[in-house]
């Protein structure tokens, strides 16, 4: 409530943050305007020369299906593509900005043209959430939120007075911080299901087209927390042992219990010195949601390094860049922002 | 005090022993599931009514590779695959999914696997192989500008070479090497477009590889690539792979393959797909 | 009146650190309505003695009798006796423990420290909690803080309010380890004051201080410990005026 009313107060706001919000806002607006004029789809599609149309009609009266429309809109800017498959492959492009349909076959435009096409693949857009960017920060978010709850376990487990809750949770720790990532999502998403009979894509409906993707982004969910949870509990357990020894007693001898003091004085206090570390796991995280390629799902790399290979174009990797630091960016920004409203008592 | 002790640890002697129990537990019940023959017989041929799942590594051109929209799978095995279909009145599913364990997934994400694979000895212990769809040579790419000849994979010998991993042309190159047939450096990769840039960057010298896939990428870069050397003494065939115990289904899917090649199909896709012949 | 003789006793009550042995045979009793300071030089073992009586510390043998029942009783670091669980923390909220470096709930604010346990243990209504918590913080006279992170507050404000937060529990018992030893000397009188005002209303006191001034004024009885045991013990006149034994006149020489 409070966050809202620091909202709507523009007066008390910052200067920095109001030239910030003018730009964002002036910059929505010009996109928008863009975007209002620019041409539909429809007439787009109508820039095709008379020989893609004539391809075009063949192709409909033939058993095989060869041509392929791509159509990819930004609202401000619009990308269109035709290309047939095949040892005789045809292709025309075009871009529509500000009202008007350019071909875009050669120079500039046609580079402009494949940033468009390779930034709206790896965004994921027109798919699924299981694709691109929407990947990316599910898996990335859910992990890191899975992992850091198990890891609060863990790290009590691992400083526990019980001899057997301690071992079983460093060894645990031990075991995901000691092999690779990757080894642990290949058994997860393969031996695992050998070893107790079943199929992580049983597990969904089995006329669900998506039902494989589900599967294995399940696996790789319960993958990437498993070994959040191993990376962030070593976090946890010096956030809370970095507390002083005071702030326990203190609580002891007002008869708190163990689990009072934990969840009312010593975790809330630990919770701002974990959110630096944290945000450093959740950029690395970020970036090893790439490994899913190596069970069938599409991340940002993946599809990165797909679009390399089909059309042996390197430029692909430099949308694939600003899309990374554009996300880490926000990321830090908002982790950022939390550890300072967790501060106002410093 | 128990605190103190708490934080050093545990040693190493009782990780091996917890590694150990875990490695000894995990493999017994590995072993008792195996030994019990815990996958229920498939009832029907197919794991969905109507609908044949194929699975795809969507990345090999032209074989298999995705549309520009990013969505839609095209190339030789997917127009293959899609007559298929039809001949045997199925639905095609197309599953993409990674090299790496492709074969892990007959039975369990797909009913077969349809991507350029080559019928090996090796392979036929794990997996049924529908009859050969398509012939193929092991073919050595050289760099458009380069002025060697080579008439054999013995002339390889010295220089470096790129295959995609776990391929045929991987293994046959790794045995070349193994054997100290020929004194050859091998860089594998994922990708097989990653060969031919290293190529094209220098980075290797040749890049083994099927010839038809070989012969689209020397073709539709004619200044960058040349193909050197076709390996014609030793056909190898591409197959559809099927689940080991699925006779009934590799029965059906060699029936439509027979009829596929007397309408003529295969000429006429291979024409589409890379040129003439 | 009280149905006991004692609010608390010990009877040999030793403590070693492996094998330093810090507390030997301390037996005490404290009555209740009695102020006692503990003096003596650093390393006496008196802030031990003091953090075994709540439990922060574990003692190596001896007894602890509260309110005249059998507490705890171990002997060689074995625990022979011990008092119920649910009972066992129902005593032990009969001390109120004062810290020499406040310990403050850094994340809370004046009013939430003294709340807060009034509700996790006393399982009272916030309302209720947030009344005796407004009533005690007026007492040290911080009402004006209610709000107040500890961070903004000096040190004898601080530690005003730790004295508030034990109070807020209403124990029996009140200990103080050192309540002035972290505070710049000019803030010292306010927490003096405050803990004075307490020991005028009948409160028992059990303190730890360096604060041979207040022991002087306020104490009904002053105990001297050294290496681990209570060498001497009397009322302040008896300690103060006419100090008997060697290390007793050298320890009040330094401090004086």
């Amino acid at each position: 409530m409070n966050f809202l009313k620091r909202i709507i107060d523009v007066r008390g706001w910052k200067r920095a943050s109001k030239t910030a919000a003018i730009v964002i806002m002036a910059a929505v607006a010009l996109l928008a305007a863009l975007s209002w004029v620019n041409v539909s789809e429809e007439e787009m599609l109508q820039s095709a020369s008379e020989e893609m149309q004539e391809i075009i009609r063949q192709e409909e009266a033939s058993s095989r299906k060869y041509v392929t429309v791509t159509y990819n809109s930004f609202g401000f800017i619009k990308y269109l593509s035709f290309s047939t498959s095949g040892a005789k492959a045809v292709k025309e492009t075009y871009i529509a900005f500000a009202g008007q349909v350019y071909p875009a076959d050669t120079g500039f435009l046609k580079f402009i043209g494949q940033m468009v096409n390779y930034t709206y693949r790896m965004l994921g857009s027109g798919q699924n959430i299981l694709h691109g960017v929407k990947l990316t920060i599910l898996l990335t978010t859910l992990s890191m939120v899975i992992g850091s709850i198990l890891s609060i376990f863990l790290a009590l487990g691992k400083i526990s007075k019980n001899k057997f809750i301690s071992k079983i949770s460093s060894a645990y720790v031990f075991f995901f911080r000691g092999t690779p990532l990757l080894i642990q999502l290949f058994v997860i998403y393969f031996s695992v299901p050998v070893i107790f009979g079943f199929s992580w894509r049983g597990l969904f409906a089995i006329g669900d087209t998506e039902a494989v993707y589900k599967g294995a982004f399940l696996a790789a969910l319960i993958a990437f927390s498993l070994n959040a949870a191993a990376y962030c509990a070593e976090i946890v357990r010096a956030a809370i042992q970095s507390i002083d020894k005071g702030q326990g007693e203190a609580a002891k001898a007002l008869g708190m219990t163990y689990g009072q003091t934990m969840r009312h004085i010593i975790i809330p206090q630990s919770i701002r010195r974990m959110i630096p570390p944290l945000c450093n796991e959740f950029v690395m995280m970020i970036k090893d949601v790439s490994l899913v390629f190596a069970i069938s799902l599409m991340d940002i790399t993946t599809i990165s390094k797909t679009i390399m290979t089909s059309e042996g174009n390197y430029l692909v990797f430099f949308p694939a860049l600003v899309i990374y630091l554009i996300i880490t960016a926000i990321f830090t920004f908002l982790f950022g922002k939390i550890e300072k409203r967790l501060s106002v008592y410093e | 005090m128990s605190e103190n002790k708490a934080k050093k640890g545990i040693t190493g002697k009782q990780i091996l022993i917890i590694v150990i129990a875990l490695v000894v537990i995990a493999g017994a019940i590995w072993g008792i599931l195996a030994l019990t023959g815990k996958k229920e017989e498939v009832s029907g041929m197919l794991m969905q009514e109507g609908v044949l799942n194929v699975g795809m590594e969507i990345g090999y051109p032209p074989f298999e590779e995705f549309a520009e929209d990013g969505t839609t799978p095209i190339g030789y095995d997917v127009d293959f695959a899609k007559a298929l279909g039809e001949k045997m009145g199925l639905e095609i599913n197309f599953v993409n999914t990674a090299w790496d364990g492709i074969f892990l997934g007959i039975g369990e994400n797909y009913d077969v696997v349809i991507s350029a694979v080559t019928i090996t000895e090796e392979r036929k212990e794990t997996m049924l192989f529908s009859d050969p769809y398509i012939n193929n040579y092991q073919a050595v790419v050289v760099a458009a500008d380069y002025d060697g000849e080579i008439t054999g994979f013995l002339d390889l010998d010295g220089m470096v070479i790129a295959v995609q991993k776990e391929t045929t042309s991987d293994i046959l190159m790794s045995d070349y090497k193994d054997t100290a047939t020929i004194d050859i450096t091998i860089s594998a990769n994922e990708k097989i477009a990653t060969c031919f840039t290293q190529l094209k960057n220098g980075e290797v010298d040749a890049v083994v590889v099927d010839s038809t896939v070989a012969v689209v990428y020397a073709a539709s870069n004619p200044d960058a690539y040349k193909v050197a050397f076709e390996d014609e003494s030793e056909p190898e065939q591409f197959g559809i792979a099927i689940g080991l115990t699925n006779t009934a289904l590799q029965t059906a899917i060699n029936e439509a393959i027979a009829k596929l090649t007397v309408e003529g199909f295969f000429t006429e896709n291979t024409a589409f797909w890379f040129g003439a012949e | 009146m009280s149905d006991f003789e004692y609010i608390l006793r010990t009877e040999k009550l030793c403590k070693s650190f492996g094998h330093l042995e810090v507390l030997t045979d301390v037996d005490l009793g404290v009555k209740m309505g009695e102020v006692i300071c503990i003096i003596g030089p650093s390393g006496a073992g008196k802030s031990t003695y003091l953090r075994s009586l709540n439990q922060l510390e574990t003692i190596t043998s001896g007894k602890i009798y509260i309110k005249d029942e059998l507490f705890l009783h171990r002997e060689h670091n074995r625990t022979i006796h011990r008092i119920e669980p649910d009972r066992q923390k129902a005593m032990l909220l009969e001390m109120g423990m004062v810290f020499q470096s406040f310990n403050l709930f850094p994340h809370k604010t004046v009013l939430e420290n003294v709340m807060i346990a009034q509700v996790l243990v006393r399982k009272k209504s916030s309302d209720a909690a947030r009344r005796l918590a407004g009533e005690i913080i007026n007492m040290v006279g911080l009402s004006d803080k209610l709000d107040a992170y500890p961070s903004k507050l000096s040190g004898g404000q601080q530690q005003r309010v730790a004295i508030a937060r034990a109070l807020a529990m209403e124990p029996e018992l009140m200990l103080f380890d050192e309540p002035t030893s972290a505070l710049d000397p000019e803030l010292v009188g306010e927490v003096l004051a405050v803990m004075k005002k307490l020991a005028s209303q009948g409160i028992t006191m059990l303190v730890v201080t360096h604060e041979m001034g207040f022991a002087r004024e306020a104490a009904d009885r002053v105990i001297f410990m050294d290496q681990g045991r209570i060498a001497q013990q009397g009322t302040p006149q008896d300690i103060f005026q006419n100090p008997e034994g060697e290390r007793l006149q050298q320890f009040l020489q330094s401090i004086l």
